[in-house]
């Protein structure tokens, strides 16, 4: 094991944690509007998977596989909100987030039915890694994270620049505030769960890119994005990016020494850590409990 | 026959037991525990474990798989009962994830994926199978009498009143100078140990563990009875128990029925079914089939 080696960990790690990033920034967009944490955010994430999957196999264009995987988990999302959260949107948080078990296992069902459990991977050109020394890159992994990283700049981008992004912001600063200013909160709700699954379905698409797309695939995604939302301070959303970025290279660097299937439990202690040093997470400030 | 009906019997207690736990937890303390399955998974495991390889008596592993699984309970309870409900749900549902996890890859003591066999039958010494299995169904009942007569007891207890408080209003009881964190880590470990017996049960009844047996799924099976059965009453665990084992068979028999149904299938069907009835009933009836609007 030589410098080089762990380089490469970083390097993947650090791909790994871009795409963690798009799901625990949902999570987090979805916290600080609906005051949930979505336990069917991974769902999301699996069904953009299949909707990139599909999308490519129809077309062979992996741009349009993207934008089929953003379709496909906005789809979900918004057909989630319509039909199973927004009429419990008022009531407790365990009511919520039951819901959301609901949402995310009936998700599940419908893709291991429609498409069956066998793992299916993107039929990709296979290309040589770059490499510098002992360092080596693969050129599809720098796309993806190019792509991972433009979808992260668009969100902020509408989150601070755009008259939406500031209703979303300040809705979730203070939604009795915001009503009071005549903030339109169904609006800001149903664009706010759109981006929430487009940013999803992106993820599923790529890490199907990188790896597989299978029907279980979104709830293993589900407790690191939880673990980076939670590390980054639940609802703050350049805090789940920074969150799942830092634990993607955690994990990968921590892999030769703690085994393969060690990698979630790293995430888990990390945001255990957190919790008992730092509650309100890495970089929120201490807020009241609404 | 008989056979069947005997499973069924100690899987309802099993399920029972389970449903008492999390009603203790959630119905009448508002306890959010997604990790249930974890702490029924410690217990199965410490028990067949402490028989198997220490060659203890049930008699006392059983207690063992209570009181590890109660253990368990505490640092997730300094850890996250300070904080707002839904972290509970976070960390709990990954505390059963990293249990399963260990025991996957600890495989020096469980055997990993391919699991434990011959767990040791419950006074497996004094005569023949058919007597071990009605001698762990009588055990269980028993079990299951005293829990509830305990539950009832606490429940009914100054006790009782304060977690009901705390489920209802945090804030009335802190202001009246009790620590809501210091009652939710108790009857975390409370439940975790009721669990953890029932885990015990199970791994003798069965005879063989997986670490696939105890996936998030069995956690919400459980979140499926008590709120199917009614939460905050104790009837209602029962009731729930029986209409989740009525489920689950209902599918292996149509299984059986349907031609052509892989099992793989059945599974998504099954999966799906417990995701409506938890997105239905949380948004219609959130009180359960028998229980009275205004409950909840």
């Amino acid at each position: 094991m030589n410098y080089a080696d762990f380089i490469n960990l970083a390097i993947n790690g650090l791909v790994e944690g871009l795409v963690m990033a798009l799901p625990a920034l949902a999570l987090t967009l979805i916290y600080g509007l609906a005051r949930f944490p979505n336990a069917a955010t991974g769902d999301f994430v699996a069904v953009g998977g299949f909707g990139g999957f599909a999308a490519h196999q129809l077309t062979g264009s992996l741009i349009i596989a993207g934008l089929g995987g953003a379709a496909a988990g906005a789809a979900a999302a918004l057909l989630a909100y319509w039909l199973a959260f927004r009429p419990v949107i008022r009531r407790s948080v365990i009511t919520l987030m039951l819901t959301s078990i609901g949402v995310g296992f009936v998700y599940r069902s419908a893709l291991g039915l429609a498409f069956g459990h066998e793992p299916k991977a993107f039929d990709m050109p296979l290309q040589r890694a770059m490499r510098f020394g002992d360092v080596s890159i693969l050129p599809a992994d720098i796309s993806l994270a190019a792509l991972t990283i433009a979808v992260l700049v668009a969100v902020f981008a509408i989150l601070f620049w755009t008259p939406l992004g500031r209703s979303l912001r300040a809705i979730a600063d203070d939604p009795d505030l915001a009503r009071v200013s005549g903030i339109r909160k169904e609006r800001s709700m149903l664009a706010m769960w759109t981006m929430a699954g487009v940013v999803c379905g992106i993820a599923g698409t790529v890490s199907g890119m990188r790896t597989v797309v299978y029907p279980d695939s979104g709830w293993n995604l589900l407790l690191p994005a939880f673990a980076a939302a939670v590390i980054g301070g639940l609802g703050n959303p350049v805090g789940a990016v920074i969150g799942a970025i830092l634990l993607g290279v955690l994990q990968e660097l921590a892999t030769p020494f703690t085994g393969f299937v060690y990698k979630i439990a790293i995430g888990y202690v990390v945001m255990v850590i957190v919790l008992l040093v730092r509650p309100q997470g890495l970089f929120n400030r201490v807020q009241q409990v609404r | 026959m008989d056979t069947y009906l005997l499973t069924i019997a100690v899987i309802v207690g099993i399920y029972v037991l389970l449903s008492l736990s999390l009603d203790l937890q959630y119905g009448f303390t508002g306890l959010i525990n997604f990790g249930l399955a974890g702490f029924f998974a410690v217990g199965a495991y410490t028990s067949a474990l402490l028989t198997m390889r220490a060659g203890l008596s049930p008699l006392l592993s059983f207690p063992a798989a209570a009181i590890l699984a109660a253990l368990l309970a505490w640092p997730i309870g300094r850890v996250a009962l300070r904080l707002r409900d839904d972290y509970l749900a976070i960390v709990t549902l990954g505390f059963s994830e990293i249990v399963r996890l260990v025991l996957v890859q600890e495989q020096w003591l469980t055997e990993g994926v391919r699991g434990i066999a011959g767990v040791p039958r419950l006074g497996a010494g004094w005569g023949n199978p058919r007597f071990s299995e009605f001698f762990l169904l009588g055990m269980l009942v028993l079990c299951i009498v005293l829990v509830i007569l305990f539950l009832r007891r606490l429940t009914a207890s100054p006790y009782g009143r304060t977690i009901q408080a705390i489920r209802d209003d945090e804030t009335a009881v802190r202001v009246l100078g009790k620590e809501p964190a210091v009652f939710k880590t108790q009857i975390l470990m409370l439940g975790g140990a009721i669990a953890g017996l029932a885990g015990a049960f199970y791994a003798h009844y069965m005879t063989y563990i997986v670490p696939d047996l105890f996936v998030p799924l069995v956690t919400f099976y459980i979140w499926m009875a008590i709120i199917m059965g009614g939460v905050a009453r104790l009837s209602g665990a029962i009731v729930g128990a029986v209409i989740l084992v009525f489920f689950t068979e209902g599918v292996r028999f149509l299984r059986g029925v349907i031609p052509g149904v892989s099992d793989a299938h059945m599974g998504s069907l099954q999966l799906g079914i417990v995701g409506l009835v938890l997105i239905l009933f949380m948004r219609w009836r959130p009180q359960g089939v028998f229980g009275s609007r205004g409950a909840t």
